[in-house]
């Protein structure tokens, strides 16, 4: 795979054109004939005016840009007590290590040649002057300034890299660039003032016009070598014991936001002594028990016997929902979710079925799983320790970050399964799926949002409560998983009869077929639907605003105008949030790309 | 019968029977596309089918491994018979190897793990043992040096004979080939055909669709000439070549040969 990571430069790709060549080339492409002229001079001029009129937005007469630079840690974690900071910063350094192992451990390695950077440096530089001469009269100097020197030093080093570079092909490795951004950043960290002010535990913390930003430059500075280093770390380490270290990834990837979330952020008070009396015997009866069970039936020809046991615990475990409702007999949710865990696990222990090293892999498999869920539900049902003043504990650009991530990861699986039922041979899957799928869609968002945060709770049985985050989850998850459902079905109607038949001609079962031959090609080719929808996902948490959650929008929009230092200040929130946004969705985009051609590359087809 | 022939159908006639066809019919909505065949392939034969297209050749060898499902007769594999029962399917399945025309390989898969996925997944065998047995396989039908690649990056010939390295780590007793040369360029149909025959020299059991005359001639211990779903005649090679019996075999060689 490591021929593909480099992605080596089309050997064909003209060299680009030295600076004799590009008059030459402006009069071959934009000049070549009175309309091209025309054409060229036109839209030059629209785009030129558009630039005008969205810089006249941005610095409008009486914009204060100190609304969002001094509310930055509002927008990031809303109200979260300014005692327990360092708890985002711990947060944020876990996520960090993961993300800079990851790169590494993936050997993630998009190339940047040298040519492009010298040629990207001279745009940049080129923008930011023709801005800089764009400027409304009323733009604070430091603005024009700072545009003029970074405008001359961009065209000055973009054209100093290129002329040493000459013709080359020189790559700029991955691990330097990282270096290099990261550098940039703290470079801007220590030497722009940002300021931090605003609703912290409900107090102002600041004199207008003072800011103070010295807390974050160290935290910064420390987070960005976490990030060079990790990412050394991960290609090191990647190389020796890679599959092992990217299994493990993969895993934090899926526990490791709920461990942040709601460990390290919320911090839950643990009630020993219930623990050790209830949680522990408990966890560990369905660790042993259901591992005894899963040993026992993947041995090989007890697939009749596993259906049979699998039945009868789903029976019990849907009877046990069933109760609950209907306030029949109490059990913990723990217990209830164990079941129908176990159910599932032992009907498909069949699939599993093998000799004994694989059994006691198996087996050990669901005393991980048991022992990860079990502590993960403890420590979300526990009370917190953190002195919360205003109810959300999550808010602003974490919130966002959060429920969209979890509505990803939840509503995926739950998709897949979806768009297979739809697309399965038994009428009732097919029916039951393609109602759900319609119904869903033909529903607005807000109206299942709404549902889930105001009727919902309603009608949940005595004793069972639902949090306002997790009927927003909830909601958002059913709705995003009949779009991912629909997304998937079109890529599982790419993979052709001939990929079935192949796969049943080898013997394998309906579910290997499924999970090895057609999902894998079929999810390949719903990447970029499933990327789109997660874009969307990630921009539609800001309905989470109406429905009572304090995300960046309701921040930006009602917040921060509400400051008697900012009243009336929505534009300038608005648009850093809009940029915000833009600037993770895109980053999205590209990486999709970047994973399909990747993906592409390897099949060479 | 010349002598040859005659000693060739008495020790087909001491074999054991490896796959039995009763009276097997099959319909596609009205269409009846087999109409009570008969037919036994014996232990380590040879069977080579021919006929026009549409003859429902094709669907008889996807009956074998059940990718189409036969309405009536019945068709008992190596002492199995197919049912409905998936556990006797995914026990045929797993002794019966299929080769298709269109190769059919994994396309996310490189060509190693095309060949281990089966062994490992079906037949429980450990990732090292399975891939050393690809690797086997792959020297065998010639390619090992392509053991990494993907199914795209190969050529037709090459995936076909992946195709066939596949089938054969599952250890299969039967083989059924599916118009394997069908699909390629002609100058790849040799070396598909090599392994074939190479393949039939080791003994193994084929039930082998084609228009490859010079193979069928050359290799087929016994051919199967069908039209419009019947089977029309049975015999040796020499028989087929030399003295058929029927006017539609006859005016099918005539045409093809």
């Amino acid at each position: 795979m490591t021929d593909v990571m480099t992605s080596p430069p089309p050997a064909t790709r003209p060299a680009e054109p030295s600076s004799g060549s590009a008059i030459e080339w402006v009069r071959k492409n934009l000049f070549s004939s009175v309309g091209n002229t025309i054409q060229t001079l036109l839209f030059t001029g629209i785009t030129l005016g558009l630039i005008r009129a969205i810089l006249g937005q941005v610095f409008y007469e009486d914009a204060n840009w100190a609304s969002v630079a001094t509310n930055l840690r509002l927008l990031m974690m809303y109200n979260y007590p300014s005692d327990q900071i360092v708890r985002v910063w711990v947060s944020a350094a876990i996520v960090l290590l993961a993300a800079g192992l990851s790169l590494g451990a993936w050997a993630v390695e998009p190339g940047y040649q040298v040519r492009r950077l010298g040629g990207h440096l001279v745009g940049i530089g080129i923008v930011s002057l023709v801005i800089r001469v764009l400027l409304p009269e009323h733009t604070p100097g430091v603005v024009a300034t700072v545009l003029v020197v970074v405008g001359v030093v961009s065209v000055l080093l973009g054209v100093g890299v290129r002329r040493l570079n000459g013709n080359s092909d020189r790559v700029i490795p991955f691990g330097s660039l990282i270096a290099g951004i990261c550098a940039l950043f703290v470079a801007i960290v220590w030497f722009v003032p940002f300021g931090q002010y605003g609703l912290v535990d409900g107090t102002l913390i600041a004199e207008s016009g003072v800011t103070v930003a010295s807390s974050t430059k160290v935290p910064w500075t420390v987070l960005m070598v976490i990030v060079v280093v990790s990412h050394r770390i991960g290609l090191i380490v990647g190389r020796i014991i890679g599959s092992a270290m990217r299994r493990a990834l993969s895993a934090f990837w899926v526990v490791g936001p709920a461990f942040i979330i709601f460990v390290v952020l919320r911090d839950p008070a643990f009630d020993w002594a219930h623990v050790w009396s209830t949680d522990i015997p408990m966890g560990a009866a369905f660790a042993i028990g259901g591992a005894a069970l899963l040993y026992a039936t993947t041995a090989p020809g007890r697939a009749e016997i596993a259906r049979a046991v699998g039945a009868v615990i789903f029976a019990g475990a849907l009877f046990n929902w069933v109760a609950a409702f209907f306030g029949w007999y109490p059990m913990l949710q723990k217990a209830r979710l164990s079941f129908l865990l176990l159910a599932v696990a032992v009907l498909l222990a069949p699939a599993f079925a093998g000799d004994r090293a694989t059994r006691r892999r198996v087996a050990t498999m669901w005393i991980v799983a048991i022992a990860v869920i079990h502590w993960l539900i403890t420590a979300i049902n526990t009370e917190s320790t953190l002195v919360i003043t205003a109810p959300p504990f999550l808010g602003g650009f974490v919130l966002t970050v959060g429920i969209a991530y979890y509505v990803m990861l939840a509503s995926f699986p739950l998709g897949v399964l979806l768009s297979l039922a739809r697309t399965s041979r038994l009428p009732i899957f097919r029916v039951m799926s393609t109602a759900y799928i319609e119904v869903i869609r033909g529903i607005p968002l807000i109206t299942v949002l709404f549902f889930f945060s105001i009727m919902l709770p309603l009608f949940l049985p005595k004793g069972m409560g639902i949090s306002d985050l997790a009927a927003v989850f909830a909601g958002y998850t059913v709705f995003s998983a009949a779009y991912m459902a629909e997304n998937v079905r079109g890529g599982l109607q790419s993979v052709r009869r001939g990929q079935y038949e192949a796969a049943d001609a080898l013997g394998l079962s309906t579910v290997q077929r499924t999970s090895l031959i057609v999902l894998p090609q079929a999810l390949r080719v719903s990447i970029p639907n499933l990327v789109g929808q997660a874009i969307a996902v990630f921009k539609e948490t800001s309905l989470i605003a109406i429905v009572g959650g304090f995300d960046l929008l309701r921040i930006a929009n009602s917040t921060i105008p509400n400051q008697p230092d900012f009243l009336g200040q929505k534009r300038p929130g608005l648009m850093f949030i809009s940029l915000l946004y833009f600037v993770f969705a895109y980053t999205m985009s590209k990486s999709s790309q970047r994973l399909e051609a990747r993906l592409k590359d390897a099949q060479a087809r | 019968m010349s002598i040859a022939d005659q000693a060739l159908t008495a020790d087909l006639a001491a074999r054991d029977d490896m796959i039995v066809c009763t009276g097997v019919s099959k319909w596609f909505d009205d269409f009846q596309a087999l109409k009570g065949v008969d037919v036994t392939v014996k232990d380590r034969e040879v069977m080579v089918v021919l006929g026009p297209s549409g003859s429902g050749k094709s669907t008889l060898i996807r009956c074998i491994n059940r990718l189409e499902v036969h309405q009536e007769g019945s068709i008992v594999v190596d002492g199995i018979e197919l049912t409905n029962d998936t556990r006797n399917i995914e026990r045929i399945r797993s002794e019966v190897g299929m080769v298709f025309q269109q190769f059919n390989l994994f396309p996310h898969l490189s060509v190693i793990d095309n060949i281990t996925l089966a062994p490992v997944w079906v037949r429980k065998k450990s990732k090292v043992e399975a891939e050393q047995k690809a690797m086997e396989l792959l020297e065998r039908v010639g390619i090992p040096e392509q053991a990494q690649k993907y199914p795209g990056q190969l050529s037709g010939g090459q995936q076909q004979r992946v195709a066939i390295a596949r089938s054969l780590a599952m250890e299969p007793k039967v083989m059924l080939f599916d118009e394997p040369t069908s699909a390629l360029d002609p100058e790849m149909i040799a070396e598909v055909l090599d392994v074939m025959k190479d393949l039939a020299r080791g003994g193994m059991t084929m039930m082998v669709v084609t228009h490859e005359m010079g193979f069928a001639r050359e290799v087929a211990d016994r051919l199967v000439f069908m039209e419009s779903g019947e089977v029309v005649e049975v015999g040796t090679p020499e028989h087929f070549f030399t003295n058929p019996q029927e006017e539609r075999t006859k005016l099918f060689l005539s045409q093809i040969l």
